[in-house]
This record gives structure tokens, C-alpha cells and sequence, in this order.
């Protein structure tokens, strides 16, 4: 602390004092407070004990530790393409043949199954 | 020199650097993080919202986007909790703008852990707790945001600084006055 600190920070020692298990009556007499800040003690006292730590619920626990889990292994697969560029051009071309090779074969499929009924419409 | 609510004087090196540094490395270990945090951010937003689902909502957000980010984390005097914390109350801002209030409920939804003794006794610990609930929720937000996290979540003076974006003379000013707002509103009861 400063070598004249002002009651808020004399207080804040306090509370942190208190926070870290401390007695109020000596977290007060270590910060140095007096006696007209007894009251504010006291309050700080009631605040820490009102306000507990609240547990989250454990289905939402698990839900957001499965969703997190998902969002590691998106970030984790997109990281991987991006270091092996060479491997997605690959990937990336061998799926456009692919895909141009079954359309070019569903078109001359039902090319030669349209044939007849052209014949038969002459 | 300030003194951190687990004695720890600020400065020292930040406790959850390794862990952070490992997630950065891998990000499956960010479970790490979250696990021991997971509580905490909740508690926060809870204690801001409210409500339960809302912070429900803010505390995945909160995560969410801490692990998008974690990669860009720097250590720059400023703790891995105060910037955890950082992105809660960003998201606790929108949070709000949507609702366009305050405030919700007050927090009389916190269940009360009851310990094996005078059941009496018990039921008006239980009262006052919920009477000082009722008084933190009428805190302005500021003083409110200062007092939940420093007793909920255990953070620094210069911790909730980097937060709220105040610094941390004025945070502990803050606090100061949202005690004495506290004891007028107690005595009021």
C-alpha cells in the first residue's frame, strides 16, 4: 500500500484480507481502519456471505463442455487444411472429377434412355 | 502494492499462464479453463441478469468466444481471469442493451445451502442474506458490477479495472461507495 493510503484503499486491504479468510476484526486492525469504518466491515461481512458462488447447473455444464468440445475439433480440422494447402487441391480437385465424371454419366444415361421414345414419337 | 483476495501480491506472475499457454498450443486443453472458471463466469452473469437461462446464454457466449480468442491472448500485465472476465461483461453489456433494463429480478432466486443446525437460526440467516441481495440489486450498475465481482468472483481491485475499464483507485473507490450505499439501505430495513 501507499505510505499514506486513503480509507478505500485501507478498506479494499480489508475486504481482501476477509475474502482470503481472515477475521474482519483483524483484517481491520492489519489495514489500520478505525472505528467509523465498523459499519462498512460489517456490511462487506454480510455481502460475502449473501453472495455465494454458484454452481451452473450440470446439464448445462455438460452441454456447453460438449459444445466447446465441437468447436475445438472445427477449428482443429480447418487449422489442419490450412497447413496442408497442397492436400486440399488435391481433395479438392479429385472431388470436382468425381463430380464432373457422375453428371457426365447421368446425362448419358438418360441420353439413351430418351432415344427410343424420340424414335417412337416420329 | 495491491493484495489479491488469495493473498497473492499483483505482480506476480500470472497463475493461469501455463494453462493458457497449453491451450494455445492445443486447443482440447482450454477444457482446463473453462472447468475451473466455468462457476465463476456464471456466478457473475447470474448475479447481473438475474435470471437463470440469461445467464445461461451470457456464460456460453462467454466461452464460446474466449476459445475463438484464445489464441490471440497476450499476457500484458493484466491477468488471464481479467480477460476472461472482460468478455463477460462485453457480453453482459448486450445482454442488457437487448433486454433494454437494468435489471430483472432481484436475487431472491439463490438457493440457500442449508447447514445441519438450529433450524431457527437457519431461517433468519437466510432472511438477512436475501435482505442484502435485495440491497445489492438497487446498487447502481457500476457499484453493483464492482461489488459481484470482488466478493462473488474474487478479483483484484486492479483485476475489475481492467474489466469495467476503470482504473484501480477508481474501482476502489467504487467499492467504498457501494458499501456505504449498502449500510444506508440496510439500516433503512
Amino acid at each position: 500500500m501507499n505510505p499514506s493510503p486513503s480509507v478505500a484503499e485501507r478498506l479494499d486491504h480489508t475486504i481482501g484480507q476477509m475474502l482470503g479468510g481472515a477475521s474482519p476484526a483483524v483484517a481491520s486492525a492489519s489495514a489500520g481502519l478505525d472505528l467509523t469504518t465498523r459499519p462498512l466491515i460489517e456490511v462487506a461481512e454480510s455481502v460475502r456471505a449473501a453472495l455465494p458462488v454458484l454452481p451452473a447447473s450440470p446439464g448445462f455444464e455438460s452441454r456447453l463442455d460438449a459444445r466447446l468440445r465441437g468447436a475445438v475439433a472445427s477449428r482443429d480440422a480447418m487449422a489442419w487444411a490450412l497447413s496442408h494447402p497442397g492436400r486440399l487441391i488435391v481433395t479438392g480437385a479429385v472431388g470436382s472429377a468425381v463430380g464432373v465424371g457422375v453428371t457426365a454419366y447421368a446425362v448419358w444415361r438418360s441420353s439413351r434412355r430418351g432415344a427410343p421414345h424420340r424414335f417412337l414419337g416420329r | 502494492m495491491s493484495v489479491d483476495v488469495v493473498g497473492a501480491v499483483m505482480g506476480d506472475p500470472d497463475p493461469d499462464l501455463v494453462d493458457v499457454r497449453a491451450a494455445q498450443v492445443d486447443h482440447s486443453a482450454f477444457g482446463t479453463l473453462y472447468r475451473r472458471y466455468l462457476d465463476r463466469v456464471y456466478g457473475y452473469c447470474f448475479y447481473l441478469l438475474g435470471d437463470h437461462h440469461d445467464a445461461e446464454d451470457a456464460t456460453e457466449r462467454t466461452f464460446l468466444a474466449a476459445l475463438a480468442a484464445i489464441d490471440r491472448y497476450r499476457d500484458q500485465g493484466s491477468t488471464f481471469r481479467a480477460w476472461l472476465f472482460r468478455i463477460a461483461h462485453n457480453q453482459l453489456a448486450n445482454a442488457l442493451r437487448v433486454r433494454s433494463r437494468q435489471r430483472t429480478a432481484p436475487l431472491d432466486v439463490v438457493t440457500e445451502p442449508m447447514a445441519p443446525g438450529d433450524p431457527a437460526a437457519e431461517l433468519v440467516q437466510a432472511e438477512e442474506a436475501r435482505t442484502v441481495r435485495r440491497a445489492v440489486a438497487l446498487l447502481a450498475e457500476d457499484r453493483r458490477q464492482v461489488i459481484v465481482l470482488r466478493f462473488v468472483d474474487g478479483l483484484s481491485a486492479r483485476e475489475i479495472g481492467a474489466v469495467i475499464g476503470r482504473s484501480e483507485g477508481a474501482v476502489r473507490v467504487l467499492q467504498h461507495r457501494a458499501l456505504r450505499d449498502l449500510a444506508a439501505l440496510l439500516a433503512r430495513r
